[in-house]
This record gives C-alpha cells, structure tokens and sequence, in this order.
C-alpha cells in the first residue's frame, strides 16, 4: 500500500493549478506536433526542451512527457482524414481508418483512436506503478559493471533493429558516442576534440544537434511543395460510434494493449513496430479479419491502442533501469539530465515527489487528451488547412529561438544547421538516425560507468564477466549482435519500420 | 532484391554510387582522425582508462564499419535515396546561416523579420498583407511573447540607433 499512498502524494502535487496547466499545455502542443507531418515527436520535444529549461524540474517534465504521448494521439487525426500518417507510429492506421473516411465514418474512426489510446495509455501507466518499486530496487543492486552492461545491451537492440544495415546503424551509433565525447572528458578533465574552441568545452548541445539531424534535416528532404489538401473536419454527431462499433472495437484494444506493452519494455523497439504487430493480430485473430482493409474499425482501434501503450509502456525502463527504449524517450531522457534528475532506480530514492507526480501526470494527461481530442478534431483540422509556404518559415522561426535559447548563444544556431546538412547526409546514405540519438544521451553515462568499473578492477576488463548479472547481459549484448549470422529472422514488420 | 544481387557480377563495382563512396571515404576519415587523436589523449594512465580509450574505440569501429560497408557495396551497391531538392537545400541552409550571423548585430526582430519575409514573400510567393502580417507576428511578436510570457530574451540589436527603437 506505500505505493498508492505516494501516487497519491502525486496526484496532490500533479493537481496544482501550474502543473495542470502544464500538462495541459503538453497535451496540446504534443497533438499539433503529432497533427503537422513535418515534424516528428524526436525534434519536437528537443525543440521544446529549451522553452522549458525555466520552469521547475517536476513542471518541465509533465510538460515533456505531456508533448511525449500528446503525439502520439495527434498522429492518427491526418492518418484518417487525410491518409498521411503525422507520425511514423499511425503509418498503419491510414489503411482503415481513411478507408472510413472515404465512407463518412470518419467521426467514429477517430473517436474509437482516442479511447483505444487512452485504454493503452491508462494501463500501460498503471504497469508502471506497479513495476516502479520492484524495479526500482533491484535497480539499486546494479553497479557500474552492470549499468555498462545494461547500456550494451539496450544499444545493441536497437543497432540490430534498426533499418536494414547493421552496418549503418553501428556507423549511426558510432557518430553518437563520438559527437557526445566532445567537451571535457568527465573523469580526467582532459579537453576532447575541441579543435581549440572554448565554445565546445562544455560540449554540443544536445538539443541543438537533435534538431538539426531530426528537424531541420526532415525540413531540408523535402521534394516538392504539396498543394494543401482539403479537409473537412467531421460534426459532432458522426463522432459517435455505434454500439456495434463499440463492441467490435472492445477486443482489438486489448490485443493492441498486449503488444504495445509488451514490445514497449524493450529496448530498441519503436511504436510503429507495435502498431504493425497489432494490425497484423487484427488480420489474424479478428471475427471481422475480411473487411480489414476496407475500412474496419478494428484496423484503427488495434495500432492506435498499441501505439499509446507502447509509449507509456516505454517510460517504465527510463524510470525504473534509467534505460531510454527509443530515441524520443532518449530526448526525454537528456531533458531529465538538464533539469540536474538521473532517471533510474535512484529517482525514486532522491527525488521521489518529483517522480510520483510525474507518474500521476500521466493518468491526468491521458484522460486531457480523450477530452481534447474528440470535441475539438476541427481545431486539429483547420491547422492541417495551413499553406505549406507559411508553415515551414515557422517552423524554422521555432528551430532556431529553439536552438539560440539553450546558452543563449547563436554557435548553436550554426551547430543546429551544421547537423542538419549532417542529418540530410545520412538519410541519403539511408543512415538510420534512431542509434545515434540513444548514444547520444547514454554517451557519457556509458563512458563513465565503464572507467568506473575499470578503476574498480584496476583495468581488468574481466570485470564485466566475473560478476553474474554483467556477464548474462554482456552475453545477451553479443548474442543480439551477432544474431544475423546465427539467421535468426526479424519479424518483417522491422524491415518496414519507417521510423528507423 | 534478390533476382538482381545474383545477376550482378564482380564488374558493378563501377555502380557503385559516387555519393556512397564519399560517405564511406568520410567515416573512414573521420574515424582515422579520431583515432590518432585518442591515441595523443592518452589510452591507458597509471590510474586506469584514460581519456583516449573510449573514443579509441568508437575511432576503430567506424573505420571498420566504414571497410565493411565498402566490401558489402562492392558486393551489392546499394540504391541510392531520389536526390534533393537542391534549392530548397541552399535556400533554407543560406538563409539561415546569414540569420544566425546577423541576430546580434540587428536583433532578433530585425534579423527573423527579414528572414520570414524572404521565406513568405520571395519563396513562398504569399501575398504582401499576408507575408507582413505572418513575419511581424513571427518576429516582433515572438520577441515580446518570449521575454514576458516564458522569461526568454531573444537578443536585441548591437547598433545603439536600432536599439533606440525598441529593436
């Protein structure tokens, strides 16, 4: 029962008006970023983090966290009414759900996307609860050995994961390590790859590289200028599905809250990943799998309801083990790092209050955002109506107030640009950049967890294989990598995953 | 995907692309700068790890990676992404650089108005009331929106005749 009694500790101190606010405000510039196709969740919530950076640790972080999940309802509003997912994550949704559009469901579809994602969202964050002290405590028991180790492992995933080349996500990875060891090199104090300047002494701000390579980079890829597509957003009345719908809608939810879940604790695992799985349980297991397609709900409420859990259910390896399982939790996790709180096993020993009311923001935002969603899909809509020749001088007016206001400094504009050209590079080369952002953030942890335990053993790296827990990891660490040439297939659904 | 790789023999080694071959020679270089560089940081002091050991490391799997990747081209070359959309590229990249150097001579309000009108106006073709309207919110009305709303100040301008004007 402590449990419950700090979470709620945490609804008290997550129910202020200010942090309400905030949450409120996350949930809602979270859905614009998901509802715009330019910009994804990785640059988006790098681009808010400086606007944050003057508010105290416990708001900044339920307004990130809001932005977080925000996205990933608002993704799923152009992937119905206009069959371009906003977000990689509801990619899979626009095979049914504009389907229903063509037929004037397009009200139901959407309604049907906000509850399945604020079921996932809801139980995936009672998983968290209830996974917090457990976890937490065997957290406790690790030392530098076993967080190198764990580091390894969770990097190793995602390199296997990640696009078609493993060759290319190791070159991702590598690039990360590197650009996060510029500066002064945390044990020693020796200057790294500064090139003489003092700018770079204190590193390069992560934020300014993050959106360089995800934002300004996607800006940059664009071809042609599309004419803006007309949308209608659907009245009130159509919003409201009916029973049968319900009812239809009620089993693909769970399934999709299985996956989500489930996938969401692994490392290396991004939510398109789960929202693919989930569409493929609906076309085997469903009662209505021949009409997946053309138009069933089960197509939207399966993905979207994985699509939710997985995010929530990704928060549970930052909060507990201090391990980022995708690259938007990653910018999540160097937003935690500003604000002077080490997500892991110890945020719940040092920071306790701060952790619990982030947990209780979460129930909070969920339910905001099945409020906000539904009534208000014409708001959504009409910013969908805005010309791309308007839109992209803002974003880029945002990117760069973005990216000054870190130091308040300019040479981070010029890093921002220097990595967006970078950025543009890498995904002509078909580069995948998730590895690199996770090496970013875990860069220095991973350097100095493993000095660490080499002082501990004074330099025998026979450390990380003498203690038991460090050796299954490292051990799982080489399996991962090595396991193309073992032919272990990926599921195909990985190959296709356009976030990667 | 499969039917082509056995098709191609030795001789598309010359299809490889020339963008992914100056990819490769870049890591390459980047990796073998690296590595010297670690080596001059020290790897190993008397203590333990040194500075240089962990980006030694990084140094040496992106030269390896990057000979990897030649042999696997060499093999089977890759298809290269569709081009870009080269002015768009040197628009963006242009106009942003020349507002990155002039923000703290002319200020934040001076400098992102130009720039959105370049953006709205010359690129975008907008009309002239709706390019004015849009770059004023974005400049000046940002600029006051920052400072007072979220207590970040955006720089003002260097030159003390513009500053006098609020700029």
């Amino acid at each position: 029962m402590d449990t419950l009694n700090e979470l709620m500790g945490g609804f008290a101190a997550a129910m202020t008006w200010q942090n309400l606010l905030f949450a409120f405000l996350g949930c809602l510039l979270g859905t614009i970023i998901g509802v715009l196709p330019g910009i994804g969740p990785v640059a988006g919530v790098a681009l808010l983090i400086p606007l944050t950076m003057n508010l105290d640790a416990t708001g900044a972080i339920i307004m990130l966290c809001a932005i977080f999940y925000g996205t990933a309802y608002g993704g799923t509003i152009t992937s119905v009414l206009l069959n371009t997912p906003g977000e990689a994550a509801s990619a899979i949704t626009t095979i049914d759900g504009y389907a229903m559009t063509k037929v004037g469901k397009a009200g139901a579809a959407l309604t049907i996307a906000a509850v399945g994602s604020f079921v996932g969202g809801t139980i995936a964050t009672i998983g968290l609860v209830a996974a917090a002290k457990p976890l937490g405590e065997l957290g406790l028991l690790v030392g530098p050995p076993e967080f190198f180790a764990l580091m390894v492992v969770g990097i190793s995933l995602l390199v296997a994961l990640a696009g078609k080349s493993m060759v290319k996500a190791v070159i991702s990875g590598a690039l990360g390590l590197l650009i996060a060891m510029v500066g002064i090199d945390p044990v020693a104090g020796a200057p790294r790859f500064t090139f003489g300047m003092d700018r770079l002494l204190d590193g390069v701000s992560f934020v300014a590289v993050i959106v360089g390579v995800f934002g300004l980079s996607e800006l940059l890829s664009h071809r042609k200028e599309t004419a803006t597509p007309t949308v209608h957003a659907p009245n009130m009345r159509a919003l409201l599905p009916t029973g049968k719908e319900w009812r239809r809608s009620a089993p693909a939810m769970a399934r999709g809250t299985g996956i989500g879940f489930g996938l969401g604790l692994i490392p290396g695992m991004t939510g398109s990943v789960s929202s693919l799985l989930a569409y493929g349980a609906e076309k085997k297991f469903s009662r209505h799998r021949s009409q997946l397609g053309k138009g069933a709900i089960e197509g939207v409420a399966g993905p979207e309801t994985a699509n939710n859990a997985h995010a929530n259910a990704a928060l549970i390896p930052l909060f507990t083990l201090g391990i980022p399982a995708s690259p938007t939790i990653a910018v999540l996790m160097g937003a935690f790092l500003q604000q002077g709180l080490t997500p892991g096993p110890t945020l719940f020993t040092e920071h306790s209050e701060i952790a619990w009311a982030i947990i209780a923001s979460l129930f909070i935002g969920n339910l905001l955002l099945l409020v906000l969603n539904v009534p208000l899909v014409g708001l959504w809509t009409s910013i969908l109506r805005v010309p791309s020749t308007i839109l992209t001088p803002l974003i880029l007016l945002f990117m760069v107030i973005g990216a000054y206001t870190i130091n308040f400094s300019v040479f981070d504009v010029f890093v921002m640009i220097g990595f967006g050209l970078l950025g543009l590079a890498l995904r002509h080369l078909d580069i995948p950049l998730a590895p690199m952002v996770l090496t970013l953030v875990l860069g220095p942890l991973m350097e100095r967890s493993l000095r660490e335990s080499l002082e501990i053993s004074q330099g025998d790296f026979g450390i990380f294989t003498s203690r038991p827990i460090s050796a299954v990891l490292i051990g799982l660490g080489i399996l991962i990598v090595f396991s193309p040439l073992l032919k272990f297939r990926k599921p195909k659904a990985l190959n296709e995953d356009p976030e990667t | 995907m499969t039917t082509e790789s056995l098709i191609t023999k030795p001789e598309s080694a010359i299809r490889v692309a020339p963008s992914v071959l100056v990819g490769i020679g870049a890591f390459a270089a980047v990796g073998v700068y690296v590595l010297v560089g670690s080596v001059e940081l020290n790897l190993w002091t008397s203590l333990g790890p040194g500075p240089g050991l962990f980006p030694f490391a990084m140094g040496a799997v992106l030269v390896a990676m990057a000979v990897l990747w030649l042999v696997q081209e060499l093999r089977r070359p890759s298809e290269t992404a569709e081009g870009v959309d080269r002015g768009l590229v040197v628009a963006v990249v242009l106009s942003l650089t020349i507002l990155a150097a002039l923000m703290d001579l002319l200020g934040f309000q001076l400098s992102m108005f130009l720039f959105l009108m370049y953006h709205l106006r010359l690129r975008g073709r907008r009309s002239w009331v709706s390019s004015l309207i849009t770059a004023l919110a974005g400049s000046v009305g940002a600029f006051y929106a920052f400072n007072y709303g979220l207590n970040v100040t955006l720089p003002v301008s260097a030159f003390p005749l513009l500053n006098m004007i609020g700029l």
